[in-house]
């Protein structure tokens, strides 16, 4: 397998918001496979961290490889930019991202939203694009719901939608965002379940995740993140379960 | 067909002249609201200083006081251009402005920068969620303003888009003033000629609002296809 070259690769990323620096050189490889689980307290930087990697946020230094291709920058008068935001946009169609507020198009159908990108960004014919996306909506339990749109949806439905349409994208790795902070507690479950069987089908993933359960028996790698740097990192059982740090222990304790 | 003493048919001309240059305004003030919407948002300083220029401009200078400097300060430049030709190259030929295109570019220059503010809101107003689940899967901002930007836009520009054009549909008067034979200026002649203001005057306010309720139809119907996926959840529940 040496020649396959990985997934995803990410060598000290640094990002500034003004003055403030929010992230302080990270570095992570996501080999295929894997489910590296980021956590950490909000302010930590893990969610600017997992926007940088599909360049939703200009990170200010650092490198970004996906799948061996290695993205160019520039430095401009507004910033460090990508040179070429074609190459930018191929590389995002292999990071689906799911969102914590689902994102769902409003204004189309669950099937216009999972078959939008493959027709539009990956060429795929309409009636393939179809096909895969009524496989992948039986897939999350939602093919009956195939016709509604977002705001006829719960809010655990709307995300199993999202995931749908993240894997119609047929992506190398998969960017999740604190995708089940806003739903009611009840609908979580449905949600995690489905990430679960993903992992287990061997998806990379990378998941910014407050549920420290699926953490702990999905990961394959665990990051605790502290005011942008890396903290901890490890296998689950030894970060989650024997952490080092009186910042992850406290982090980690109950909160009641 | 109704007589109105002979000016029946004449009168129902100007209609026309009416609508077509309505519509025509409309479209040239459609894509200009667009461009200054665009550039109103976009980061470049130039673009930005250009159409708040041009927004400036228009909404502090009456129609009419525009549509006089349009046509005849045209004429003029156009002369002057002319009479350049004529004294340096010896070419000689004259252009007429004609009251119909300047009618229309005036219009829809005027209502160009009412519909872009009104753009301008309603890009606003769609959530960033949505334009950044484009993004994240690899469309170009082309395709995310085609697909998303624009008909989710639409929802909210609408309500204004249909009251701009209901008060360009009225300014359409003003082309008389320029000379150009809309309804008003035909009825306008018809009433000097046989001194009876009602027997013209009324018809064209019917003509007038008979436009306005069908395009009152069109908004709603407009409205109604672009609000589909954002209405009342409990409209969906059968």
């Amino acid at each position: 397998m040496a020649d396959t070259p990985i997934p995803l690769e990410v060598r000290d990323i640094t990002k500034r918001f003004g003055d403030t620096e929010v992230l302080k050189g990270l570095s992570l490889k996501a080999h295929k496979g894997d489910v590296i689980t980021l956590i950490g307290a909000s302010g930590s930087g893990k969610s600017t961290f997992l926007r940088c990697m599909n360049l939703l946020e200009q990170p200010n230094e650092g490198e970004l490889i996906v799948h061996g291709e290695n993205i160019a920058f520039k430095t401009t008068r507004h910033g460090r930019e990508p040179v070429d935001w074609k190459q930018v946009e191929r590389i995002r169609a292999k990071l689906s991202m799911v969102f914590q507020s689902f994102n769902l198009w409003a204004h189309m159908t669950l099937l216009e939203n999972v078959i939008e990108a493959p027709i539009h960004v990956l060429g795929k014919s309409k009636r393939d694009a179809i096909e895969h996306a009524r496989q992948l909506l039986d897939r999350v339990g939602l093919l009956d719901h195939a016709d509604y749109y977002p705001a006829q949806m719960s809010g655990g439905q709307q995300q199993r939608g999202a995931i749908a349409r993240a894997l119609a994208m047929d992506p190398e790795v998969m960017l999740f965002d604190e995708p089940t902070s806003a739903l009611d507690p009840e609908l979580v479950g449905d949600v995690l379940k489905v990430m679960r069987d993903l992992a287990e089908e061997g998806r990379t993933m990378i998941v910014v995740t407050h549920e420290m359960s699926f953490a702990r028996d999905v990961s394959s790698q665990v990051i605790y993140l502290h005011q942008g740097m890396v903290e901890e990192v490890g296998p689950p059982k030894e970060v989650l379960d024997n952490p080092q740090s009186d910042r992850l222990k406290q982090f980690l304790a109950p909160k009641h | 067909m109704i007589d109105l003493q002979g000016y029946g048919p004449r009168l129902l001309e100007g209609a026309l002249v009416t609508v077509e240059v309505a519509l025509l305004s409309l479209l040239l003030a459609l894509i200009l609201g667009l461009l200054t919407a665009s550039a109103k948002l976009s980061r470049h300083w130039l673009f930005h200083r250009i159409a708040t220029l041009y927004t400036t401009l228009i909404r502090g200078v009456p129609d009419l006081v525009l549509m006089m400097l349009l046509f005849f300060g045209g004429q003029i430049g156009v002369n002057m251009f002319t009479d350049w030709l004529y004294y340096q190259f010896d070419v000689d030929i004259f252009i007429n402005i004609n009251e119909f295109i300047a009618g229309v570019v005036t219009i829809g220059f005027i209502f160009g920068a009412y519909m872009g503010e009104t753009f301008r809101g309603a890009f606003l107003a769609v959530e960033n969620g949505q334009i950044e689940a484009g993004r994240a899967y690899g469309m170009s901002s082309r395709l995310i303003f085609r697909r998303i930007q624009f008909p989710q836009m639409m929802r909210h520009a609408l309500p204004g888009l249909g009251n701009n054009w209901m008060v360009l549909l009225k300014t359409t008067a003003l082309v008389s003033v320029i000379g150009l034979s809309d309804m008003v200026r035909i009825a306008a002649e018809a009433t000097k000629a046989t001194h009876e203001p009602f027997l013209f005057m009324i018809p064209v306010a019917i003509i007038y609002l008979l436009i306005a309720s069908v395009s009152e139809w069109i908004v709603a119907r407009l409205q109604k296809h672009y609000n589909v996926g954002f209405g009342e959840a409990d409209e969906w529940n059968n």
